[in-house]
Order: C-alpha cells, then sequence, then structure tokens
C-alpha cells in the first residue's frame, strides 16, 4: 500500500514536472525543429516539385508547368545520364575497393606509438588535407602524358606509360587513383582507432588457444571491426558518389563524357545547361540510388559477426 | 547685417555643388559592373576605378569571377529579376539574356560616341544585337589564329600564305618531309582541351549553325568533311596531343618542338617573346588562319541591364573603359587584344608587332562569334571529343549531337545573331 502510495506520488510529480517542462521544451525545440525544416525539408520539397516541372532558366524565367514524371523518364532514358551511372559506379566501386583494401593493410602496418610510427600516420594522412580542386590539379601535372612524374618513373622501369588522361578507360583510372590516394588516409585513421581499441585480453587468449596470426584477425579483430569498417564505407560511398570538384580539376568530366560521374552531371544540367527539371529529377533519381546503397550497407551491418 | 552675410555665405557654398552637380550629374549614384576574373579584364577595370569615381562621382563595385561563375551570374541575376549588376560583362555565351538588356542606340546618338573599332567587330554577333538594337559593345577582340615559326619555313623554302586548310595541309606535308628525323611536330594544338577543338571545326566548317527553323543544325555533309579534317590533324601533331591542355600545347609551341600551333595568339604572344620563357623569340609569326570557315572570335562585350536603375550612371562606365587609350593600354599592359583598329595603326606597337599585326587584324575581320549557348556548345564539344578520341564514328557523333541539340531551344538574340553572320540555313 505505501508502495502504492508512492508510486503515485511519484507518477503525479512526474506528470507535474512534464506539465511544467513542457513549454521550456518547446521553446528549445521549436527554433531548432523550424529551422532544421527551413534549411532541410524545404529544398528538398522545393527540388521534388521542380522535378514535375519543365523548367529551363534559359527559356523561361518560371516553369512552363506541370509535366509529372516526365522528367524522370526521360533521364533514366538519356543516355549519358545511364553511362554517368555507370561511371560513378566504377570510380565508387573501385576506389572503394583499393581505400578499403589499403586502408587496412597500412593501419595494421603503422600500428604503434613509437615517434616513428607516428610520423610516418603525420606524413600518411596529409593528401587528406589538400583541398580537391588542388588535388585534382596536381595529379593532372603527375598524370600528363608528356612530362608528368608518373610517366617518367614508368620509362625509368622500362614501361611506357598510357595517356592517362586522353584515354577513356586510364581516364577513369586515373580518377580511382586521385580519390584512393586522397581518402586512403581517412580508413587509415579509422581503422587504427578501432584496432586500438580491441581489448589485449582477446588477443591473448588467441594466441593462448593457439591461432595463428592471420586466423586471429579473421575470427577474432575482423568481427570486432566490421561495424566500423562498414560506417567508414558509408562515409567514403557518399563522399565518392558527391566528388565533383576533383572530377573538374583533373578530367573536366572527358574526354568526352568519359568520366562523367552523376554529380558532374547534374552539376552539368543544373548550372550550366540551366535546366533546372531535370537536374531536380536526376537530384531525386541520385538520391534514391545512394539511399539504397547505403540502405543495402546498413542491412548487411545487422548481420551477427 | 548678419542675415545678409549668411545668406552670402551659403550662396558661396552653393556655388560649387552647383558647378559640381552640373559636371556630375551622377555624383552619388552607386553601379555594380561585372568581369571575367582572368588578370586582365578585371585587373584593366580595378586600375581604372579610382580616376573613374574622381572624374564622375559614381561609386563603382567591381565584382570579378572565374568565366563559369560570371555566366551563371549573369543569366540568373537577368533571368530572375535580381538586378544585381548594373554593367554586365559577357558576350554569345548570355545570349538568352540579351532581350532584357538596356539598348544603347539613344545613348550613343545623345553623345555622339563614335569609336573607330575595327568595323566587323561593331556588327551584329561580335557586338550584342536585339531586334535590331545595339545592346552591346565590345571592349576586346581576339580571334583564334595560327602561328608558325619563322627560321623553321624559312629553311624548308615554304610560305605562310595559305587561304584554305588545304593549302594548310599542304604546308604540313612539306614540312613533315623537311622535319623528318627531328623531334619537331609539323603542328602542335590543344586537342585535350577540349572544349578548344570547336575552333577548329568552325574554321574547316562553311555551313549553317542554324536551321531555318531557329534549331541548332549543322549540314551534314560539310561537317562530316570538316570534322575528318579536323581529325586528320592529329597526324601531324606530337604523340598524346589529344591529352595537350592548352598550356601544355604552348609549351610545346615555345620549347621548339612544333613548326605551327593553331591557339588563342593572345595566350602566347608575350610569353613567345620573353627569353626567358620561349626558345623562339622573334622566330615566330602570326599566319592567316585557314578558310572556308571563320576564326572562332572571342569579343567580350559591355551590356547595361535591363534592371538597372542608373543606365546613364552604367553608361558613363562603359565610355570610361572602352576607348581607345585604355586598349592600347590593356594590349600593351595587360595583353588584352584591341578592339580598337587605332592599337593596331601605332606606329611604336606596329614596329614592335610586325610579325603578328597584319594577319591578326585580318583574321579579326573575319572572325565571327557563334550562336551556342553554354549548353549547346558543351554538347558539342562532348561528343567531338569522343570523335577524337575514337570512341565513336563521325555519323554517331553527329547524330548524338543533333539528338542532344534537338532538346535545346536557340534564344532569339541568338536566332538573330546567326542570320546576321550568314550562319543561318537559307530557305
Amino acid at each position: 500500500m505505501s508502495l502504492s502510495a508512492a508510486s503515485g506520488s511519484t507518477k503525479s510529480q512526474s506528470d507535474w514536472h512534464r506539465r511544467h517542462d513542457l513549454p521550456w521544451l518547446l521553446l528549445f525545440v521549436v527554433p531548432a525543429f523550424i529551422i532544421v525544416v527551413a534549411v532541410q525539408f524545404y529544398p528538398l520539397v522545393y527540388s521534388a516539385f521542380l522535378s514535375l516541372q519543365d523548367w529551363v532558366l534559359t527559356e523561361s524565367q518560371t516553369p512552363k508547368g506541370f509535366v509529372g514524371l516526365e522528367n524522370f523518364v526521360k533521364e533514366l532514358g538519356d543516355s549519358t545520364f545511364q553511362r554517368s551511372v555507370r561511371n560513378s559506379v566504377l570510380i565508387t566501386g573501385g576506389a572503394l575497393a583499393l581505400q578499403m583494401t589499403l586502408g587496412i593493410c597500412l593501419a595494421y602496418l603503422t600500428m604503434g606509438a613509437s615517434w616513428r610510427m607516428r610520423a610516418v600516420r603525420t606524413l600518411l594522412i596529409l593528401p587528406m588535407v589538400i583541398a580537391p580542386v588542388a588535388a585534382g590539379t596536381l595529379w593532372r601535372i603527375l598524370l600528363n602524358s608528356r612530362a608528368g612524374l608518373v610517366n617518367h618513373l614508368l620509362s625509368l622501369l622500362g614501361i611506357k606509360g598510357p595517356e592517362w588522361l586522353a584515354h577513356p578507360d586510364w581516364a577513369i583510372v586515373s580518377v580511382i587513383l586521385l580519390d584512393t590516394w586522397q581518402w586512403t588516409p581517412f580508413v587509415l585513421l579509422v581503422v587504427g582507432a578501432a584496432i586500438a581499441s580491441i581489448p589485449d585480453d582477446l588477443l591473448e587468449a588467441a594466441a593462448i588457444d593457439g591461432a595463428s596470426r592471420w586466423k586471429t584477425f579473421l575470427y577474432v579483430e575482423l568481427p570486432l571491426l566490421m561495424p566500423l569498417l562498414l560506417l567508414t564505407l558509408v562515409f567514403r560511398m557518399l563522399e565518392s558518389l558527391l566528388s565533383l570538384d576533383s572530377i573538374y580539376s583533373l578530367t573536366f568530366g572527358g574526354p568526352g563524357y568519359s568520366t562523367y560521374t552523376l554529380t558532374y552531371y547534374i552539376y552539368t544540367l543544373g548550372l550550366r545547361s540551366f535546366n533546372f527539371g531535370a537536374a531536380a529529377a536526376s537530384s531525386w533519381i541520385f538520391m534514391v540510388f545512394a539511399s539504397l546503397s547505403i540502405g543495402l550497407v546498413f542491412w548487411y551491418q545487422r548481420r551477427d559477426w | 547685417m548678419k542675415k545678409l552675410w549668411l545668406f552670402l555665405l551659403i550662396v558661396a557654398l552653393l556655388l560649387p555643388a552647383g558647378a559640381l552637380a552640373q559636371d556630375m550629374p551622377h555624383a552619388g549614384v552607386e553601379i555594380v559592373t561585372n568581369f571575367m576574373q582572368s588578370g586582365t579584364y578585371d585587373i584593366g577595370a580595378e586600375q581604372l576605378e579610382a580616376g573613374f569615381e574622381e572624374a564622375t562621382g559614381i561609386e563603382l563595385e567591381i565584382v570579378a569571377s572565374p568565366f563559369v561563375v560570371l555566366v551563371q551570374n549573369n543569366i540568373t541575376d537577368l533571368s530572375t529579376g535580381t538586378g544585381e549588376f548594373d554593367v554586365i560583362s559577357g558576350d554569345f555565351w548570355i545570349g538568352s539574356v540579351w532581350g532584357q538588356m538596356h539598348p544603347l542606340d539613344d545613348l550613343i546618338e545623345r553623345d555622339m560616341w563614335t569609336p573607330n573599332i575595327i568595323e566587323g567587330l561593331m556588327l551584329p554577333g561580335p557586338s550584342g544585337y536585339f531586334d535590331g538594337k545595339r545592346i552591346g559593345i565590345p571592349y576586346s577582340a581576339d580571334a583564334y589564329g595560327l602561328i608558325y615559326r619563322t627560321d623553321i619555313f624559312e629553311e624548308a623554302g615554304i610560305s605562310a600564305d595559305w587561304e584554305t586548310w588545304d593549302e594548310f595541309f599542304e604546308a604540313l606535308d612539306a614540312l613533315e618531309m623537311h622535319l623528318e628525323g627531328s623531334d619537331i611536330a609539323p603542328n602542335v594544338f590543344a586537342f585535350g582541351a577540349y572544349e578548344q577543338t570547336p575552333a577548329i571545326f568552325l574554321g574547316m566548317y562553311d555551313g549553317y549553325l542554324v536551321d531555318a527553323e531557329g534549331n541548332y543544325a549543322l549540314d551534314h555533309d560539310k561537317a562530316v568533311a570538316a570534322l575528318n579534317q579536323m581529325k586528320s590533324l592529329l597526324d601531324y601533331n606530337p604523340e598524346g596531343a589529344t591529352g595537350l591542355s592548352i598550356d601544355e600545347a604552348n609549351s610545346v609551341f615555345l620549347t621548339g618542338k612544333a613548326a605551327t600551333m593553331i591557339c588563342w595568339v593572345s595566350f602566347v604572344r608575350a610569353d613567345a617573346q620573353n627569353p626567358d620563357a620561349s626558345l623562339v623569340v622573334d622566330n615566330w609569326a602570326t599566319a592567316p588562319f585557314p578558310g572556308p570557315g571563320f576564326p572562332f572570335l572571342s569579343a567580350w562585350n559591355l551590356f547595361i541591364s535591363g534592371l538597372s536603375e542608373n543606365p546613364d550612371a552604367a553608361w558613363e562606365w562603359i565610355k570610361y573603359y572602352i576607348n581607345e587609350d585604355e586598349a592600347k593600354r590593356r594590349f600593351v599592359e595587360l595583353g588584352v587584344g584591341s578592339p580598337f583598329l587605332s592599337t593596331y595603326e601605332d606606329e611604336e606597337l606596329i614596329e614592335q608587332y610586325s610579325h603578328d599585326f597584319p594577319n591578326m587584324v585580318a583574321n579579326l575581320n573575319r572572325a565571327e562569334s557563334v550562336p551556342w549557348i553554354f549548353a549547346a556548345f558543351e554538347i558539342f564539344f562532348r561528343h567531338m571529343g569522343e570523335f577524337v578520341i575514337g570512341a565513336v564514328d563521325v555519323e554517331t557523333m553527329l547524330e548524338n549531337t543533333l539528338a542532344d541539340w534537338s532538346e535545346l531551344e536557340v534564344p532569339e538574340g541568338l536566332v538573330q545573331s546567326a542570320a546576321a553572320q550568314g550562319q543561318m540555313q537559307e530557305g
């Protein structure tokens, strides 16, 4: 009985607090909520509206009218759009595979707290702090087929370097190389921190059980690292898909349409051709595509490692 | 008595102010002008800013932006009715908003302003016109050109007097034979700067760019011939030419590794005569740009925005910026191609640029602008890039270009420009 009285008193106290705090909570939450809605949802809703309109700014000051899903249908059937999707998948897929593999390897190779290892890690993360536009320009010079350092070094090994930026396939490889060079350090940093947080007793237990170094990595460390690796994969996937400035300065989308990615395509459509309707539709397709990719990674993450 | 003194004092103070108001009718007015952030046009404007403000009392703000941003700013400013800029810097790239520019004919007539600009540059196309009214005045002029090594030509006994591309190719054949065994290529062009390739095409193509219905189009047979001829130029270029940027191609010529170069002459003129940057000092000259097409023209115009609340003050700035003395100064100090004939008739400059001037003026007189909006240009050079690298054949390239162009509308101002320059299909 006394227990029930006490619980009744606690409940009424809690109700009073809730009633008393509610205005204050609203006072703090509502402005932030309005800002989030204004900053995030309004542009989204407006771009959804635009994606259903026929609007080319160079032809008309205002949208010409509602066209339903016409922009979506047109874009999905457009050969340049399809090629941009293919290039995005190739570049992001290739770059992610290289970055994750190299990042994990480098993280293990540079483990330790000695000054040498710290210095090596510092040097390795330098590419990450260079502005993508500058990195693209730098690599454009390095990959110059006539006077670039890369082909010069290859020639010292007796290899005739390819036309990095003038050949459609090598241009894709160049973009993958640039992305890998610049963003592998990110994987290295995250994985390095994750490795350091693995409890020593787990590794000692594996060693006592006679597990080899490779088996310890495969059955002890990798499952522990997996959630963070997947998160890193998501971050890098998004960044890579959204990459525009490095491609702009490295290949300018060329030769021809060879390195047009979805982001580059949308940029061209919206800000060079001023076709706002088509650009908005493409952006929505891109968002669905990116969301599905991320959803797939998160779905995979639910597995019990 | 005190009142009389006060009255006289006020009159004394007002007299100069009145005189000032007469001399400076726009004193206190604020105007905004924009330029491309190129280190040339914008710097030229900044150098004049203080003098202009002092002379007119107008407060001038100069906004300099990179090329693409400038085009975006101009189109969005006028299309959305923002009206941020009073004086707008542009050319055919902003043809979609030419209809929203302030006509200049009345202002020119009122001030009896007669600039001695090269005749061809004052015509519709190089100059902005809309519905028969002048809306833009050119303040720079640069035509796509062809430069050659005078020493090599002399050695080989070849004269640079071609009129057509066929004749130019004959010269290249002769050069190839003469240069056999050396590491000097008969020609170099920045094929890797994809947006530059249309300039060669336009030189080789003499068909229409807009059809009789006012759509983007090309004469199929003439376009095929020009595209194939353009691609055959690669045979005379150094290895890896499809990857050469403008700077890299310039460097090939400046280091003496090419006998001819197709380029914007203004990009290379100063360096070519600088012993620290060039191995060809005094051994090069500008040649006639071959036909039957035309040299691609870059002629920046100043326009007054139709949204400007101070068109008269904006006009004062245009007159201040575009004049013979300033054009000559910008040519000498900043390398900006002058639209004024007097620059090319200046005895001091003629002596200094004897290797350059005669053919440059001839090329400028033949030069034309194109009726392409940004999207049309982008479609063309992208598909052309695919053709140059061998990803598609000429028929597919044309088919893809025309299919993409069919989605675009040619702005009225550019239809008029095409018609005025003979780039429109008859019928």
